[in-house]
């Protein structure tokens, strides 16, 4: 896996106070040129734009200086000179490529991703320095490698903090590399960190953003929906996935989540009538998570046996929290990340408990002599296998039932379970992308009572919306209360509310549209398609 | 744990053991660093949300938006100090609306009651109508109560555009005509509830009444009385009683007009005022089923003409029109009691 290579230093001479000083010095070099880059990275455009995140970046800058000047105090005192070990990993440049893949691919689609990328150098660089200080504050050597990056571009892909609150993203990296360094147990033989760092980080993060009802200072209700708006992303995550899976046989891990998750959502849309997650078998972020999040070999079982065990978890641990966050009316985004930490805890639990099992033909049910021994290949060609009929049968890229809102206008008027929560959560956030059709059946909801709690002020505020957006029945309602005006969206809803799996629709041809419209279940489409 | 304490001793640095008397921090102050990080994070959040909720519902109105004037008074909504807060009772009937360019050689072609007939007769209830155009103090009191972040933005705004304090007697403008509603609805629900409001207010009120923008009807009948004048003052042409053709707005109401129809102030110039009528050719009518609304295009038709507008668009025919979403520095409104739909 990798070569790490001690770069020790020899033992100071005593006496030379200034010679000693300057070693010590010299061996800070590194640290305080990271933190001195930070802090001319505030002077970027797109970080000097913002005051609050310019700001956000010296005071970085400060607390790792301010750190370094107290351990130089004491250490021109006491000399206990710094150094690293080197320790290139393949685990960790192989995952930096795969992680830097998705933010390319996705953020080609989704621009604010390449608008972000300045600020996460400036994490990576915190990060690092970070790590030293912790390290050597803690008298070890630091591993110098690309371990940090791979923490932060996978924190990076599903939380960030808007500008205005980007200081919490350095307090939120802090709190991972403290879980990290701190929180730790004895694992067959070894010390190590019991909890995926930047798992450890957003799980913490979004506990609390949740409590507090702060998700909106973050990026996350975007960074989980946007995915999408990358064509074939599912495709295009199995590909990298299986990268991964390749070289740090994950297989097992990835592919029990996903399959627990494809089987669960199944089993649930073939017994209710109506798919479990809004728009997908398995939303995007929750495919990302289950290649990006849970495949840390370091806090993730070592038997095939747990392996399988602690994906099948995590598939169920999603499947649940998604539905008593939304019955709890939180953001359901949450729902890859809150388990992950819990799922670390039980790592020990469950290799305990495979461990346990004395039929040896059960523990080794995942790891026969396939392959000539190259099990993990085995365990590929099933995943992918599996993938490929998902895919074949719709259930990945394309088009998803959960899509059309009409289906689920129908299935709200049916009494399907959820399906009137759905309607108004699918709603939303076409109102929010501007579809002024959407913003009025919002307010046509909140004003007649039937699907949601009655409330004039919200819908005379989504009526507003639609209004002006110039959708002329909202203003009608905004002008009389006795009834309820409802319209056939116009075009550019259309071309705003079927654009499942992110296609630009902008330029599409009406007849298209139109076409397009009526396969999402859209009658009047349908109409004017035939006319 | 001594297990792993054995493991640590092994990782130490060589150099460092030399140095026995240093300590280095230990798990437990790190992990108390890491649960300081994780408190502070939790405290922060939390007072970030109290913030955002404040911000989002009421606010904190500054000084000299809340502050009463020999005009206007900040108990009762910033609205005028008069017996009736502002508004002055149109008594029903018919009135004449359109142009006849034989009579008003600006008439444009829209004001053209039908291809036979050049203006045509309404009969319009009563209904009250403001005196003035609403102000910014009047908007300000209405976003204080319900949307703090918008307040800090229109109070930016005010402040950006005039540092005196006659601004907050200027109609409100760069608002759209949802906002302008938004308010009507809202200044209705505190007449509604407040005890001191007028008698005669009340009782249209509660006659199915509404504090709304008003029609076309009613804001042409405000404007041209019922002796269907060409200006508010009359017939002719006249630089000496409207805000037109300048550069700025004025605070509402300050070019004295006794001779404007009902004592209305600004029916001509400071700001169009956008009524509660979409666009669409005439004959006015007012038994419009409200499905109507759908056929038409998204166009809300505006009159009176502003500070910017020549002689011709301060007639009291003219219509404009601009959508719904329009934020324009000429732009305000006046509100209405009003019984029709």
């Amino acid at each position: 896996m990798g070569n790490p290579t001690s770069n020790s230093t020899q033992p100071l001479p005593a006496g030379d106070s200034s010679l000693r000083l300057a070693q010590v010095i010299g061996s800070f070099k590194l640290p305080m040129a990271l933190t001195i880059a930070i802090f001319l990275l505030s002077f970027v455009p797109r970080i000097a734009s913002n005051p609050t995140l310019a700001a956000s970046f010296w005071g970085a800058a400060a607390v790792l200086a301010c750190w370094q000047g107290f351990m130089l105090f004491h250490l021109a005192r006491r000399p206990a000179l710094k150094d690293f070990t080197s320790a290139i990993y393949s685990q960790h440049y192989i995952q930096v490529l795969v992680q830097f893949s998705v933010y390319l691919y996705w953020g080609y689609y989704w621009r604010p991703v390449y608008d972000h990328f300045w600020l996460l150098v400036g994490q990576v660089m915190f990060a690092y320095t970070f790590g030293m200080l912790l390290s050597w504050s803690r008298r070890r050597s630091y591993m110098l490698g690309f371990g940090p990056i791979p923490i932060i571009l996978s924190t990076n892909l599903f939380l960030w903090f808007h500008d205005d609150w980007f200081y919490m993203q350095f307090v939120m990296i802090a709190v991972g590399f403290l879980g990290k360094e701190f929180i730790r147990w004895n694992r067959e033989g070894r010390s190590v960190h019991i909890f995926n760092p930047s798992a450890f980080s957003l799980g913490f993060f979004s506990l609390i953003l949740i409590a507090t009802g702060t998700t909106e200072l973050t990026w996350a209700p975007e960074i989980s929906s946007t995915l999408t708006l990358a064509p074939n992303i599912y495709t295009f995550l199995f590909a990298v996935g299986l990268v991964v899976m390749f070289f740090f046989a994950t297989t097992l891990v990835s592919g029990a989540a996903a399959i627990t998750l494809f089987g669960a959502s199944a089993l649930y849309a073939a017994t209710q009538g109506v798919p479990y997650f809004l728009d997908s078998d398995i939303p995007a972020a929750v495919f990302l998570g289950l290649h990006l999040l849970i495949t840390d070999p370091s806090t993730s079982p070592r038997t095939p046996l747990g392996k399988t065990i602690f994906g099948v978890l995590y598939g169920l641990g999603v499947f649940a929290l998604y539905t008593i966050l939304g019955w709890l009316g939180e953001p359901t985004l949450y729902d890859k990340l809150l388990c992950v930490p819990l799922l670390n805890l039980c790592v020990i639990m469950i290799d305990r408990m495979v461990r346990q099992i004395s039929s040896q033909s059960l523990l080794n049910l995942w790891n026969p002599a396939w392959f000539a021994g190259r099990s993990n290949i085995a365990h590929m060609l099933v995943w992918i296998t599996f993938f490929g009929l998902m895919s074949l049968l719709g259930r990945t890229d394309g088009q998803h039932t959960g899509d059309s809102v009409p289906f689920w206008e129908q299935s709200c008027s049916e009494g399907l379970p959820n399906a009137c929560d759905r309607l108004v959560s699918i709603e939303s956030t076409y109102c929010n992308d501007s579809a002024a059709w959407a913003c009025n059946e919002l307010g046509a909801h909140y004003r007649e009572g039937l699907i949601v709690e009655r409330d004039a002020d919200l819908a005379f505020g989504y009526f507003a919306r639609a209004c002006e957006l110039k959708f002329q029945a909202a203003c009608g309602n905004l002008l009389q209360e006795e009834s309820t005006l409802r319209a056939q969206p116009l075009e550019l809803d259309l071309r705003l509310m079927l654009r499942q799996a992110g296609l630009n629709l902008m330029d599409l041809s009406v007849p298209e549209l139109n076409a397009r419209a009526c396969d999402h279940d859209w009658a009047f489409a349908c109409e004017q398609r035939q006319n | 744990m001594s297990k792993n304490n054995a493991a640590a001793r092994t990782e130490v640095d060589p150099v460092l053991q030399q140095n026995l008397d240093y300590q280095a921090p230990g798990r437990t102050v790190g992990i108390v660093v890491m649960i300081g990080l994780i408190a502070f994070t939790a405290a922060f959040m939390t007072y970030q949300s109290t913030r955002l909720d404040g911000t989002s519902k009421q606010s904190d109105m500054p000084d000299g938006l809340s502050q009463s004037s020999e005009r206007f008074d900040a108990a009762h909504f910033s609205l005028p100090r008069d017996e009736r807060w502002g508004f002055v009772a149109i008594p029903a009937g018919e009135f004449t609306m359109g142009s006849n360019p034989l009579r008003d050689r600006m008439a444009y072609e829209n004001e053209r009651w039908s291809s036979t007939q050049r203006q045509g007769r309404v009969d319009l209830p009563t209904f009250f109508i403001g005196r003035y155009e609403v102000t910014n103090a009047q908007f300000a009191a209405y976003l204080k109560e319900t949307n703090g972040s918008m307040l800090a933005q229109f109070t930016e705004r005010l402040a950006m555009d005039s540092q005196s304090t006659a601004v907050l007697e200027q109609p409100v403008t760069g608002i759209t005509l949802p906002q302008m509603l938004g308010y009507a609805r809202w200044l209705d629900a505190q007449l509604r509830l407040s005890a001191e409001t007028p008698t005669e207010l009340r009782e249209l009120l509660d006659a199915d009444g509404r504090v709304v923008l008003p029609n076309e009807a009613e804001w042409e009948k405000a404007a041209r009385s019922e002796d269907g004048r060409t200006f508010p003052w009359g017939m002719q042409p006249s630089e000496s009683y409207a805000n037109f053709g300048g550069s700025a707005l004025m605070p509402v109401g300050s070019i004295d007009c006794n001779t404007c129809s009902y004592g209305l102030a600004d029916m001509a110039g400071n700001a169009w005022e956008l009524t509660r009528s979409p666009l669409q050719d005439y004959p006015f009518s007012l038994d419009q089923a409200p499905e109507a609304l759908l056929s038409l295009d998204s166009l809300w038709v505006m009159r009176g003409g502003s500070f910017q507008d020549g002689m011709n668009n301060v007639r009291t025919a003219v219509r404009g029109a601009v959508d719904p979403s329009v934020r324009n520095a000429t732009i305000g409104f006046r509100v209405a009691i009003s019984t029709l739909p």
